[in-house]
């Protein structure tokens, strides 16, 4: 398997913070690979640097072999871009979104022309060819987003956030696309501040949260090596806090926040045996998740 | 690096030209093509109605100046005015919307285009569109009978430049924006004074001697002056004077513009 990027101590800097703090990463190709963290982790800066729309601060960033530095424009004839803002142009309709930018590709109209047809048809989108974008819905403008972005049948495709404020079946319609490109051998990295969406079509993700990487992984073995198989959550009144964690200290990890506790449970362990040793009316046994994960490792104060 | 050093590392930055910049300046075009008809018809017919109130109204009350009427006076000035105003609108109001509305440059930088070849293109096109108000109004002119030489080929050339130059001045504005009112600054604190005190209306050397030497600052006083001249069948040695303050004005503009704005694209 060949190496489609690789990061080294990247940083990004604005304004004399580090947003983006001595990253280290390999993406194989292929791979679904995602970015997770909370606002303002510094995923979207990451990413930005990846696809060649920001100036790398420091440390060295190569994409399909070419440094980003000195041959970005080499790098952007072979991959694809689905912005968080998906940018398209009010001043056009859908079909001529596409072919005013594979103008920016330099495609020759005539291949453009049957390629936005062919992409239209992908997406679901052929009989809106003639709607101005602005009365696209949310779901619409997403996938219009992702057929521009495959115009130049990229190998590898960036999506920053590309569920963000979409309706379930909208959210799910992307997810397919997503796996029907992976099946036709693209790379994929996305951003995503939903876990649920990560575990369910990354391969592999790192956390970040300030700019750094909490951890690496598949998402199930850093559920495992985390969390573990289970969590059971429950509430108290405060100052029954230290009595049960005194109980359930020994034998189980957990997290406190205020005067919930979460206990997690291992896969050699019994969640049953937590369930025990406490009385609480608002207890819930529940499968662990990357959410636990990242609570765990970021913990739980708000982000800005 | 001293703000200094920035503004003359900006004036003297000769960004590169690429195929990029057409395409930029064919999505313009498409977009332009659009809405054709109406663009047509309003850069026709406000000139039409000035050159009704100020060329033959005013022009019936004050006669001749050095010898010429006052419509045939006044219409070079009509011609530069429209391109400076068109070309600074464009510029401005446009740039800024596709850099913080639209979001159209950030698109664009997604493809293999570089930030200057953006900047590039989009300064283009303003200037194209500034000149297409030029020809347009020169059109109407001529139906009016204020075009007897041939000269008026390189009075466009001259005003081609003009163009050029306010089109990087408003993109240069766009570059400092943070809102829309910004663009009522730029407009009412420079645009309209110089469109009223650059020999357009009337001639500059009524003026008091302050006011006349400042009026040479003014790009606009240099596009009217030439453009008069070359009409008028008048040609003289200031025109490579004027012709060369226009160049300069326009190549540090665009050069100005081009470094501002990519660091507002690319960051």
């Amino acid at each position: 398997m060949s190496i489609v990027i690789e990061a080294r101590n990247l940083v990004k800097t604005y304004a004399n913070k580090n947003v983006v703090d001595g990253i280290d990463l390999v993406i194989n190709e292929g791979e679904c690979f995602g970015i997770l963290g909370p606002n303002g982790a510094g995923k979207t800066s990451t990413m930005r640097m990846m696809y060649c729309s920001s100036p790398v601060t420091s440390g060295e960033l190569f994409v399909l072999g070419l440094n980003v530095k000195t041959n970005s424009r080499n790098i952007k004839m072979k991959i694809g871009v689905v912005p968080q803002e998906d940018g398209l142009d009010p001043d056009f309709s859908v079909l001529d979104n596409l072919l005013v930018y594979a103008r920016y590709h330099n495609i020759p109209i005539k291949r453009a022309r049957t390629q936005a047809r062919e992409l239209l048809r992908f997406m679901h989108l052929e009989e809106y060819d003639g709607r101005q974008v602005d009365t696209l819905s949310g779901g619409m403008r997403r996938r219009l987003t992702i057929a521009r972005a495959l115009l130049n049948d990229p190998q590898i495709l960036f999506l920053d956030e590309p569920t963000t404020g979409l309706d379930p079946q909208a959210r799910f319609w992307i997810w397919e696309a997503m796996a029907d490109l992976k099946r036709r051998g693209k790379s994929l990295v996305l951003t995503t501040h939903y876990m649920e969406e990560a575990e369910r079509i990354c391969d592999r993700i790192i956390l970040i949260d300030k700019g750094k990487i909490l951890c690496e992984g598949r998402p199930a073995d850093l559920i495992n090596e985390y969390i573990g198989d289970e969590v059971v959550e429950f509430r108290l009144k405060q100052d029954e806090v230290d009595y049960y964690v005194k109980r359930i200290k020994e034998k189980f990890q957990y997290q406190i926040m205020n005067n919930r506790v979460r206990i997690f449970v291992k896969t050699a362990q019994e969640g049953r045996h937590a369930l025990e040793q406490i009385e609480s009316d608002n207890i819930l046994v529940r499968k662990a998740s990357l959410d636990d994960v990242f609570l765990r490792l970021a913990g739980y104060e708000l982000r800005p | 690096m001293t703000a200094l050093h920035i503004f003359f590392a900006d004036l003297f930055s000769f960004p590169s030209w690429g195929r990029g910049v057409w395409a930029v300046w064919l999505r313009n075009f498409l977009y332009f093509r659009h809405t054709l008809l109406i663009s047509v018809f309003w850069v026709m017919f406000e000139p039409l109605l000035y050159l009704i109130a100020i060329g033959y109204g005013v022009g019936y009350f004050v006669g001749q100046i050095d010898g010429v009427p006052y419509s045939k006076f006044f219409f070079p000035a009509l011609m530069a005015t429209s391109g400076m105003f068109v070309a600074f609108f464009e510029g401005s109001y446009g740039g800024y919307t596709k850099l913080a509305r639209q979001k159209t440059y950030d698109t664009i930088l997604l493809a293999p285009i570089d930030p200057a070849e953006i900047i590039l293109g989009e300064i283009l096109w303003a200037a194209s569109k500034g000149f297409f108000s030029v020809v347009a109004v020169a059109l109407v002119g001529a139906v009016q009978g204020m075009i007897d030489t041939i000269l008026i080929i390189p009075a466009l050339l001259v005003l081609a430049i003009l163009c050029w130059v306010f089109s990087a001045f408003g993109i240069l504005m766009a570059s400092y924006a943070r809102n829309y009112d910004w663009f009522v600054y730029a407009q009412s604190g420079f645009i309209i004074p110089m469109s009223l005190f650059s020999g357009t209306y009337f001639p500059l050397n009524h003026l008091p001697q302050v006011i006349q030497q400042a009026a040479y600052l003014l790009p606009l006083t240099h596009a009217v002056m030439a453009s008069r001249a070359l009409l008028q069948d008048n040609v003289g040695s200031l025109l490579f004077l004027n012709v060369g303050v226009l160049f300069a004005l326009g190549f540090l503009f665009s050069n100005w513009a081009t470094a501002r704005m990519s660091r507002r694209i690319y960051y």
